[in-house]
């Protein structure tokens, strides 16, 4: 039999593993959120909801294709985007391309299919959740669409950090006010 | 104890019926038995409370407080962690006894998924189900052994079995061959066995015996994706295992109802010769691709655990000579190649197995006067005129008269073997 000191030696092993995956995740988060570009994506909330994390909207991004004519392209193969920013200050594609770009202002994201005939590779770029209060998640696609209805210079967007690869979603503006706060009004 | 059994005993020791002693040992079992009753009422309660509070603040945290500032929903995020944490360590370092290691020990499983999901939810970080129930299993999986926590081994099968599935079906993203899954199931083996070995009567165990063959059946197809052929022949193969298994002296010697492993193995035998007797989508094209691919090896590896199970039985005369279910698994291998040049026939042969194997069923249920297994055997040869009510030319008046005559044979058998069991327990009075 092991005596209890041992497993107690062993349990807290794993405790710090337990812990460690999570802070990890956080510090991957804050890494991107402190040193990575601030781009904004023109977006469209729907209301779904996860069992374990709760309640979210996803987010369906203007941005979704860009033409290739050089090479053709295979489904979940890796695709690297980078984004230069438009006059009305969203976020819009510069660059695709197969290998990792040597700028740290890339984002990773998957091939989701190919088009021979218009030459359009398409993409789905990973931030695409945004949790919300399970009260709000709804009210929140319907406001978006209430402010698209109202006038056409109402934007909805979502505030995304890019570094090395890795895109975090910070929020999600409705006409430059964050979505929770928009929709409480 | 009861008072009335108390004063039964009085009574019986002052009629001379026992002697003082035997009571007072009569009295002692009782009292020991009580009491593994009552511990054994406060562990299942104690890992349901744990499960439920458990649940309770995943679902609290996750309606996400969105006037919380980022750092108190972080803390907040981690606080059901360290503190299942705490209270874990406790328990191993003061040695508590099994309730407190079984609740603690399901408190932190939830608590670990429940921390990954809040941070997940913060930093709004999309969903991979797979990856995210991977992680909490992995994380949680060492708890089994350290706290020798039934709870969480069977929610680390479940899991396990969940993670499998999700990946290897491709529910959600592309398919993908979950072999981490196996490596998971293989590290909760031992713990396991041991169970078998050490309380083969407990009810854990026998709900273990359920959980484990079951986990492998809804896996076992993300396996072998590429050919139909070979999705037939392993399942064919793995509930022949199970059924294999199921007769070995440490299953068999136990009640029915907790040998999983036969039921399975014989309703999934019966399940899978049924849905093969419809056409020949599981016969073997022969193609080069099909004998170098994954599926074969797969397919190859169960064949070879039940072979030597098989031999097993087989050199320590376990085997019951009759009993079709123990070879099914050759008779079927040797009839998907053949069924390439034999055609048809090879239906035909199907039928004929599934046939034989509910006579000799029904033969089982007559000599062990058992009318579960008796009329199951019934129910199998039912099942098999049922399913060729669809795709047969047979007149109407032919299918009637089979489901009657069907019908009838189960009255008869039963009333026959009411009468004879009832004239045998006659005998023995």
């Amino acid at each position: 039999m092991m005596k209890s000191t041992h497993i107690l030696a062993i349990f807290i092993v794993v405790a710090l593993a337990q812990l460690f995956v999570p802070a990890r995740m956080i510090f991957n988060q804050e890494t991107v959120v402190s040193t990575g570009t601030a781009y904004k994506f023109k977006t469209q909330p729907i209301d779904p909801s996860d069992p374990f994390k709760g309640k979210y909207i996803y987010l369906n991004y203007n941005v979704n294709s860009a033409s290739s004519t050089t090479t053709a392209w295979k489904r979940n193969e890796p695709i690297y985007l980078l984004f230069k920013t438009d006059s009305l200050g969203f976020a819009t594609i510069k660059e695709i391309s197969k290998a990792q770009p040597n700028h740290t202002d890339y984002l990773k994201t998957a091939v989701t299919s190919y088009d021979d005939h218009t030459q359009t590779v398409w993409f789905s770029l990973p931030f695409n959740e945004f949790y919300m209060n399970e009260h709000k998640a709804y009210d929140a696609e319907i406001a978006h669409s209430k402010a698209q209805r109202d006038s056409v210079s109402n934007t909805t967007y979502a505030l995304v950090y890019i570094l090395n690869g890795t895109g975090v979603l910070d929020n999600v503006f409705i006409n430059d006010i964050p979505i929770a706060e928009y929709v409480e009004r | 104890m009861k008072s009335k059994f108390s004063t039964e005993l009085t009574e019986l020791v002052k009629n001379n019926v026992i002697s003082e002693e035997t009571a007072l040992k009569i009295r002692t079992y009782y009292q020991t038995e009580q009491h593994d009753g009552s511990s054994k009422l406060f562990t299942v309660f104690g890992v349901l409370g744990s499960l439920l509070v458990g649940l309770g603040i995943i679902l609290i945290l996750a309606h996400n407080w969105d006037n919380f500032s980022r750092a108190l929903k972080i803390s907040l995020a981690f606080l059901p962690l360290v503190l299942g944490q705490l209270v874990t360590g406790y328990a191993i370092f003061k040695n508590k006894s099994g309730i407190w290691k079984e609740a603690s020990a399901t408190f932190l499983f939830f608590a670990v998924g429940c921390c990954i999901a809040m941070i997940s939810q913060i930093y709004n970080i999309p969903g991979d189900l797979s990856t995210y129930v991977l992680t909490w299993t992995v994380l949680c999986l060492p708890l089994v052994y350290l706290l020798k926590s039934n709870a969480v081994a069977m929610l680390c099968i479940a899991f396990a079995t969940f993670y499998g599935a999700e990946l290897g079906y491709g529910f959600s993203a592309f398919p993908q061959v979950p072999w981490i899954y196996l490596l998971m199931i293989t590290f909760l083996m031992p713990y396991y066995l041991r169970l078998i070995k050490t309380q083969p009567e407990a009810n854990s165990t026998s709900l273990f015996n359920w959980l484990m063959p079951l986990s492998l059946v809804f896996t076992l197809g993300t396996f072998i994706k590429a050919y139909d052929s070979f999705e037939y022949l392993a399942y064919v193969i793995l509930f022949g295992l199970f059924y294999n298994i199921g007769s070995l002296p440490i299953f068999a010697d136990r009640k029915l109802r907790r040998n999983a492993f036969l039921i399975l193995g014989s309703v999934g035998t019966v399940f899978m010769l049924l849905m093969a007797s419809f056409d020949l989508r599981w016969s073997f094209v022969p193609e080069t691709d099909l004998f170098l691919s994954k599926d074969l090896y797969v397919t190859l590896f169960l064949f070879l655990i039940n072979a030597s199970v098989f031999m097993y039985l087989y050199a320590n005369n376990l085997l019951m000579r009759l009993n079709l279910f123990h070879y099914v698994f050759v008779i079927f291998t040797l009839l998907s190649f053949i069924s390439f040049t034999l055609g048809l026939v090879t239906i035909i042969l199907i039928n004929i197995l599934v046939l034989v194997l509910g006579l000799v069923t029904i033969k089982i249920g007559a000599d062990k006067y058992h009318f579960g297994i008796l009329n199951y055997g019934l129910l199998i040869i039912s099942a098999l005129i049922a399913c060729r009510f669809f795709d047969t030319d047979l007149s109407y008046i032919v299918r009637g008269i089979l489901f009657v005559s069907v019908g009838i044979g189960f009255f008869l058998t039963n009333y026959f073997m009411l009468k004879r069991k009832k004239s045998n327990v006659k005998i023995s009075n």
